[in-house]
């Protein structure tokens, strides 16, 4: 302490900033720079090939405002992502209690568990379209069998959302799994232990010990899922290109759309940012809720 | 020193004897295209009786024009899948790093060519010795804009009603010279489908109709012309879908799902497999379908006796969807002489070879092809002669593409989450009139 002498306080923070360099720039060259990018293109009619690019002001938010497939393709989004954070988070939490803890058994089926997720998306959206199909998929023949025409889960408006959701969990629950196991992991055994002699319902344990131990976890788990599964992407490019009628049209498709199909970057760009502002806006409202469990 | 000198001397005279001794360095350049890869069957074949298939064609012209070419020309093939095909060609444009060649639509070619990134071709084709005048011209028009020629057109293809012509006999509907009896009113449609379904017990049409090709909406755009209207204004800037011809397409399509003539449930493959599988009358597909469907009926499928007719006419006037392969050459500054060179020269050979890609059923594009008796011989051609005056697309417009799939997502809004269609043609009207939005500014 006696040491902090001004020059001591420069230098310090010299080294610091030194050591923080390579993460600041990459973090202004691919992050910062392209953000600011973003929204000077925005104000653009800017083509994806051919160097045309016109000011047009605000034109781009005033068209995304009245532009239907927009709303839709909100609406499609907050409707999965609705349906796919707390299913994967609930069914990552399942997962890592049950196999949480030694033994043979448990640590292959966490490999197991984990394994779906280091495939792409293609391979798995194949695998879905396979087990789905309803003339050559794997669950046609279990329909018919019950004497049931198999239902066209990809092509059906009720179904295809769902459909796409259950993949996501096959795919992704991966990972939140293996953050709740190493948080699991993190809990004191003594707290368990002063439970036991309490005679403790394993409910209670659950409700008293595990969940509070893990829930800075969960908060991290819920923030990454909200920010994964907004840019839902490939799934609903693939299995169902946001069909039927547009009902899994998600954002970043319709964002995929308008740049490379349509090569109208200012108005993708425009659609990106207002995808931005809700994602913020989602992991804030999480983040807050977080800490105000904390101040409790 | 001196020895190293010496040594660098000797070794820079050796390779540039042995440079000068050697052929002309091969000059490569890259071909972008779809149509799939099948490097695996065709990937040393250059012997074109042994091509079948739009993939093996392709792969094996390639082959033979690397083989044969005198110039040391090397194409060197990059294939991209088909959905995302446009994708990536429009990204090269960004990156920098354009295809010499590259096959490309016609309907798309206009999205190109108004930014001016593609490389005017009429006099290079020319002078390499392409006949453009023998080109049909439907063909040359497909490729023209504002008088220039920017592409090389290499077949008209359309669609077609691929017929059962066993199930067809069981339901009655072949006459005494053996022809199929098709529609040729929407009433007689439904009847027909019908009568067909109680006589066959299988259905009568199978056609794609989930989101992803928009058979539906090529079959409504063909009922449309056939009624004297169109999609478009003829200037492209105008939607003109929610009309009286609209609705009665659209209430037409939507009766043949309502009364099970057509099961909804059918992707692109499974409609294909219900056909060969003998479970539908009628396939509507593509002229691209007819050489596979031949050789599966041909060797044993359940598909009995395979035919391919003419799109048929229930209203006033004949009229089917089509569309044109071409190719292109995207403009590119850094490109040399050389492999320009080699660029035209790869494309005369496709031109010369119009011929071989007609075997895939696709229409040629040269008049003395579609004249020739060669072509004549091949199988079917005859029953579908009347589909190249027929053959429609709409008219030349920018984003094609999201205009056809704002169509798509509306249209089979009908049978898969039972709008009216009355709703699907307002629908389909405003999603294009969006896209015009930003074209026309």
């Amino acid at each position: 302490m006696t040491n902090r002498t001004p020059q001591r306080m420069r230098r310090d923070g010299r080294a610091a900033l030194i050591f923080l360099a390579p993460f600041l720039i990459i973090y202004c060259v691919f992050l910062i720079f392209p953000l600011f990018k973003a929204v000077f293109i925005s104000f653009h009619d800017w083509e994806l090939a051919g160097g045309y690019r016109e000011w047009i002001g605000f034109f781009n938010y005033e068209d995304l405002w009245y532009d239907d497939y927009f709303w839709k393709a909100l609406g499609n989004t907050m409707r999965f992502a609705a349906m796919a954070v707390p299913s994967m988070t609930i069914l990552a939490l399942l997962l890592a209690l049950g196999l949480h803890g030694h033994g043979r058994v448990r640590a292959v089926l966490r490999s197991v568990f984990f394994s779906s997720s280091v495939f792409s998306v293609t391979v798995v959206t194949l695998v879905w379209q396979m087990v789905l199909s309803p003339d050559r998929g794997l669950i046609a023949p279990i329909f018919r069998s019950m004497g049931m025409e198999p239902i066209n889960f990809l092509g059906s408006v009720e179904w295809a959302m769902p459909s796409l959701v259950i993949a996501t969990l096959w795919w992704g629950v991966g990972l939140p799994m293996a953050l709740f196991l190493a948080a699991l992991g993190q809990i004191p055994d003594e707290l368990y232990e002063a439970a036991e002699l309490d005679h403790a319902s394993r409910w209670s344990t659950l409700r008293y010990i595990t969940l509070p131990g893990i829930r800075h976890t969960v908060l991290l788990v819920l923030v990454l899922q909200i920010v994964g599964q907004f840019q839902i992407f490939g799934q609903a490019q693939l299995m169902t290109k946001g069909g039927p009628a547009n009902t899994t049209l998600t954002l970043v498709q319709y964002i995929y759309n308008t740049g490379f199909r349509d090569w109208q970057v200012g108005y993708a760009t425009t659609i990106a940012l207002a995808l931005f502002v809700v994602m913020a806006g989602f992991s804030m409202l999480q983040l807050w809720l977080g800490r105000k469990g904390d101040d409790q | 020193m001196q020895i190293t000198r010496k040594t660098a001397l000797a070794a820079s005279v050796a390779l540039t004897t042995l440079t000068a001794a050697m052929p002309a360095a091969a000059t490569d350049i890259t071909l972008y295209r779809f149509f799939g890869d099948c490097e695996g069957e065709f990937g040393g074949v250059t012997d074109l009786n042994e091509a079948y298939g739009e993939c093996g064609i392709i792969t094996v012209l390639t082959n033979k024009f690397n083989a044969e070419n005198e110039i040391g020309a090397n194409v060197i093939t990059q294939t991209v899948d088909w959905g995302a095909y446009y994708d990536l060609l429009s990204a090269t444009y960004s990156t920098g790093d354009m295809p010499d060649v590259a096959v490309m639509h016609a309907s798309q070619l206009v999205n190109f060519t108004d930014r001016n990134l593609m490389t005017p071709l009429g006099n290079k084709l020319m002078e390499a010795g392409v006949d453009v005048d023998d080109w049909a011209d439907a063909a040359r028009n497909n490729v023209t804009n504002n008088g220039e020629i920017y592409a090389l057109p290499f077949d008209i293809h359309a669609i077609l009603f691929h017929v059962n012509v066993g199930l067809m006999k069981e339901a009655g509907f072949v006459n005494e010279d053996g022809s199929v009896r098709l529609p040729s009113s929407p009433e007689e449609l439904i009847l027909m489908g019908k009568e067909f379904e109680e006589k066959t017990g299988q259905n009568y049409i199978a056609i794609e109709s989930q989101s992803s090709e928009g058979m539906a909406v090529r079959m409504f755009d063909a009922f449309v012309w056939q009624q004297g209207g169109d999609v478009l204004s003829a200037d492209g800037k105008e939607a003109t879908i929610d009309s009286p011809e609209g609705l009665n397409a659209a209430t037409l399509i939507k009766q043949m799902y309502d009364e099970g003539l057509t099961d909804s449930g059918l992707d692109y493959g499974g409609a294909e497999q219900a056909f060969i599988g003998g479970r539908a009358g009628i396939l509507v597909n593509g002229t691209w379908g007819v050489n596979n469907y031949a050789t599966q009926a041909e060797n044993g499928a359940e598909l009995q006796e395979y035919t391919a007719l003419d799109f048929p006419t229930l209203y006033e006037q004949p009229a089917t969807f089509s569309n044109s392969h071409s190719w292109t050459i995207p403009m590119d500054e850094s490109r040399t002489p050389e492999e320009e060179e080699a660029a035209i020269a790869f494309l005369k050979f496709l031109d010369d070879n119009n011929f071989a890609w007609a075997m895939t059923g696709h229409l040629p594009v040269h008049t003395s092809v579609i004249e020739s008796e060669e072509f004549a011989a091949l199988p079917h051609r005859s029953d579908f002669a009347a589909t190249p005056s027929m053959a429609r697309g709409i008219p030349a417009v920018k984003n094609e593409r999201g205009i056809y799939d704002a169509m798509i997502s509306e249209f089979t809004a009908m049978w898969l989450a039972g709008t009216s269609p009355e709703d699907a043609v307002a629908g389909m009207q405003s999603g294009v009139e969006r896209i015009l939005r930003r074209n026309n500014r």
